[in-house]
């Protein structure tokens, strides 16, 4: 089978609308099942109580924003080297959902850190990167919707969302660069320092939120192709319901 | 342990609240923003369609 065939706007739109509801419902199986280990299931925390329980949408938040920018600046990559549509318009669909991921990690990072630190806001090397993150997701969609013409805006925005890469490594090592109140990955790759449920719930919820910024994406590049493609034959003859 | 001490340590049904709530709250903007986006898409095709035909 030949995978460009899917690059073709008419052909995505249709497989997009396919998938979408089927990514809307894992996810929210998934955060559902995470949230239900997170706040029934999962033990109090020693030192921190009940509110440790933040982490359990904190930490799969702050996890999807970096991702959904790393494949938002993929797509935007792809579009300024193969000048493809479907590319840039994937990029403006992930945008939107990795802003309000990012949006989510600091505001319930402000709200975990208030009891535990004893401030909603410090400017931590963490903190302040995550903070840079959100507005260039500000900055992307800002850039992409500045063009009359469209394509200008996603040459630009690609540009900047290539960037901004550079973001990425530095709030996940800013911890280990830099002497930060934030607290170190209680996960990696080698292991864990949590109790087994409390990593279940977390990995969990992240798989659900991951679902979830997919459906999210899909819809609304299905919307992108519809605004940007309404003149042609194929937009003209679809029969909405 | 004083009772205001006491009080900061357990009382966290506060901050659990806003951060479970406000998380509920940006997916629900986020899914009816895309709702309202594409109806006014469809909207304006269906206005193009409309012109279409009175021409």
């Amino acid at each position: 089978m030949n995978l460009f065939y899917f690059s073709s706007p008419a052909t995505f739109y249709r497989l997009a609308g396919w998938l979408a509801p089927w990514f809307f419902a894992l996810g929210a199986a998934f955060t559902l099942a995470g949230l239900y280990i997170a706040l029934v299931v999962a033990p109090t925390d020693a030192q921190q109580g009940e509110v440790y329980r933040v982490i359990f949408i904190h930490v799969p938040a702050a996890w999807m924003s970096m991702f959904l920018y790393f494949v938002m600046a993929c797509y935007g990559g792809l579009s300024l080297t193969f000048n493809t549509r479907l590319a840039a318009m994937m990029a403006r669909a992930i945008a939107p959902t990795g802003a309000m991921f990012t949006f989510v990690a600091l505001w319930t990072g402000a709200f975990w850190g208030r009891p535990t630190w004893g401030t909603y806001w410090v400017w931590d090397a963490r903190i302040t990167s995550e903070l840079v993150l959100l507005f260039l997701y500000f900055g992307f969609i800002a850039l992409s919707n500045a063009f009359e013409d469209p394509r200008r805006g996603d040459r630009a925005a690609s540009l900047l969302a290539l960037i901004g890469l550079v973001n990425l490594p530095i709030i996940y090592f800013s911890v280990l660069w830099w002497n930060t109140l934030h607290q170190g990955s209680s996960v990696s790759f080698k292991g864990t320092s949590m109790h087994v449920s409390m990593l279940w719930g977390m990995l969990l919820v992240a798989f659900g939120f991951w679902m979830y910024g997919i459906g999210a994406a899909l819809t609304r590049v299905r919307t992108i192709i519809l605004e940007r493609e309404r003149r042609t034959l194929w937009v003209r003859e679809l029969e909405f319901t | 342990m004083g009772e205001g001490a006491r009080i900061h340590v357990t009382d966290h049904t506060f901050y659990l609240a806003m951060s479970y709530a406000a998380t509920a709250v940006a997916i629900a903007a986020e899914l009816v923003g895309l709702r309202l986006r594409r109806a006014r898409a469809l909207r304006g095709i269906e206005e193009e369609r409309d012109l279409e035909a009175q021409d």
